[in-house]
């Protein structure tokens, strides 16, 4: 195998072994918005063990966030674990919507692509000022209840910890290159000229993405993850 | 045991939380879920709802008697009590402006011109079309506070304008990428109970258009300019209110 396909096949388990962890926590949250008929705030305890169970790995935090008024006694509502302490711990943010301290999570990409496309996404690298503030990649799925959307279960890497499982593969393949989401924003690469979280202009990867990214000289993408191998 | 003592022992996993289990307390205070005079369930009870420790909420009920939000008696009959300021506002921010120095205002704008202005810089060199919409999402929601609503309350649209300067900003620090900008910025915004972005501006909504532009061209310098002048002109007008506040 050509070095540049195994960097591609990495990438591709790591990207499973991710979506993996959260088949649990959709298969909890959908047979509960199935179930339960008003599903109220409390109610997302019994999701928490899946989430708990879905931590670890590369996997920082993980959680099922609800599209508004799915829950029958709030607008917004999430359950979301993060495991950057020694102790798994529960997110609390201001959710609502009057509040002085409210951010509307339905503006974010890891929300909105998942619900405009119906499908698993992997958002980022962003600073996820919602949660960590750290730099991050997050993984969603699309939850659904009665065939409607009904939210996203998601997963959060730390780009730190992306980039440790992949730099040394990237520093084999000896010549300049980088993983780049579907924008062409760099998430890791092995030259200090593209550092990460800049856009890799001359690439012109969304407009490469947009067109079907079919295979071309130079520019791989990984499985069916919007993360593209650029040399 | 004395508090700070106490504190250093508490969990690991409650520290940072109290402010969390705070700002709850004072969303719900300053919208009215939480009625004046209402007696708040036991330190024990508010620590098993929010699944935090009991020395997390006694920090968090410290922290609001301090802002008159609430007041505990003790004895029969005794708990925590909610109070509803009467003008709608947790300890208004004209109070906490006349409080303020004005060598401590220029310093704190100092720093934010700092961290904001690179902030913008950055954010012009690496937005992506969908940075750049989220910016624009940020500047409608400030004109929307200033235009919208012209029957509610002063001090809802002031929060509402506040909100979405501080959300514009936010999402400035974002788009450049930076965890590090984006932490202090957040850290900036908190700064005397958020005092900066709280006195309404007539042109916040077009200066943001502007830096909003100044990023989607790509245009470093402009947008960090742009970005330097609305926070220096956020500074004045804090220092001007400032005085007039220490007017007998």
């Amino acid at each position: 195998m050509k070095r540049e396909d195994e960097v591609v096949e990495h990438v591709s388990v790591i990207v499973e072994d991710v979506f993996d962890r959260l088949k649990p926590v959709l298969v909890a949250v959908e047979s509960l918005l199935d179930e339960v008929d008003e599903v109220r705030a409390e109610d997302l305890d019994r999701v928490r063990p899946q989430v708990v169970d879905a931590l670890g790995g590369l996997v920082i935090g993980a959680g099922y966030v609800a599209a508004p008024h799915v829950l029958a006694d709030q607008e917004y509502g999430f359950e979301w674990w993060t495991a950057t302490g020694p102790k798994p711990e529960q997110l609390f943010i201001s959710l609502e919507p009057g509040s002085a301290n409210f951010l509307d999570y339905t503006r974010q990409s890891w929300f909105t692509v998942s619900r405009d496309t119906g499908r698993r996404h992997v958002n980022g690298p962003y600073v996820d000022y919602l949660c960590t503030d750290e730099y991050t990649l997050t993984f969603t799925v699309p939850a659904q209840r009665n065939g409607e959307f009904a939210g996203v279960v998601g997963a959060d890497v730390f780009v730190r910890e992306f980039e440790h499982a992949l730099q040394p593969r990237l520093r084999h393949l000896g010549s300049r290159a980088a993983l780049v989401n579907a924008q062409g924003r760099v998430i890791v690469s092995n030259s200090a000229r593209l550092p990460t979280g800049s856009l890799m202009r001359d690439a012109d990867v969304p407009a490469w993405w947009s067109a079907g990214a079919q295979a071309r000289a130079g520019v791989r993408r990984c499985g069916d993850a919007p993360i593209v191998l650029v040399t | 045991m004395g508090q700070a003592r106490s504190h250093v022992f508490a969990p690991l996993g409650d520290l940072g939380r109290a402010e969390a289990v705070t700002a709850r307390l004072v969303d719900a205070i300053s919208m009215g879920l939480l009625a004046d005079r209402e007696q708040l369930p036991s330190e024990a009870e508010l620590a098993g709802q929010f699944g935090v420790a009991t020395v997390t909420v006694r920090e968090a009920l410290v922290a609001l008697r301090q802002q008159g939000l609430v007041e505990t008696r003790r004895g029969r009959g005794g708990g925590s009590f909610v109070i509803t300021p009467s003008d709608g506002s947790p300890a208004s921010w004209r109070q906490s402006l006349r409080e303020v120095s004005l060598s401590e205002l220029r310093d704190i704008g100092d720093h934010y011109l700092a961290v904001a202005g690179a902030a913008a810089r950055l954010a012009a060199e690496r937005s992506s079309p969908e940075d750049v919409e989220r910016l624009r999402l940020a500047t409608e929601d400030l004109r929307k506070a200033n235009t919208a609503g012209k029957g509610r309350e002063t001090r809802a649209r002031e929060l509402a304008a506040a909100r979405a300067e501080r959300q514009f900003h936010l999402e400035v620090a974002a788009a450049a990428q930076s965890p590090r900008l984006t932490h202090q910025e957040i850290q900036l915004q908190g700064e005397r109970g958020g005092l900066l972005w709280l006195p309404p501006s007539a042109n916040a909504h077009e200066e943001h258009r502007a830096i909003t532009e100044a990023i989607a061209h790509q245009d470093g310098e402009l947008a960090r300019k742009l970005t330097e002048e609305h926070i220096l002109q956020a500074v004045d007008r804090l220092a001007d209110m400032h005085l007039d506040l220490l007017e007998p």
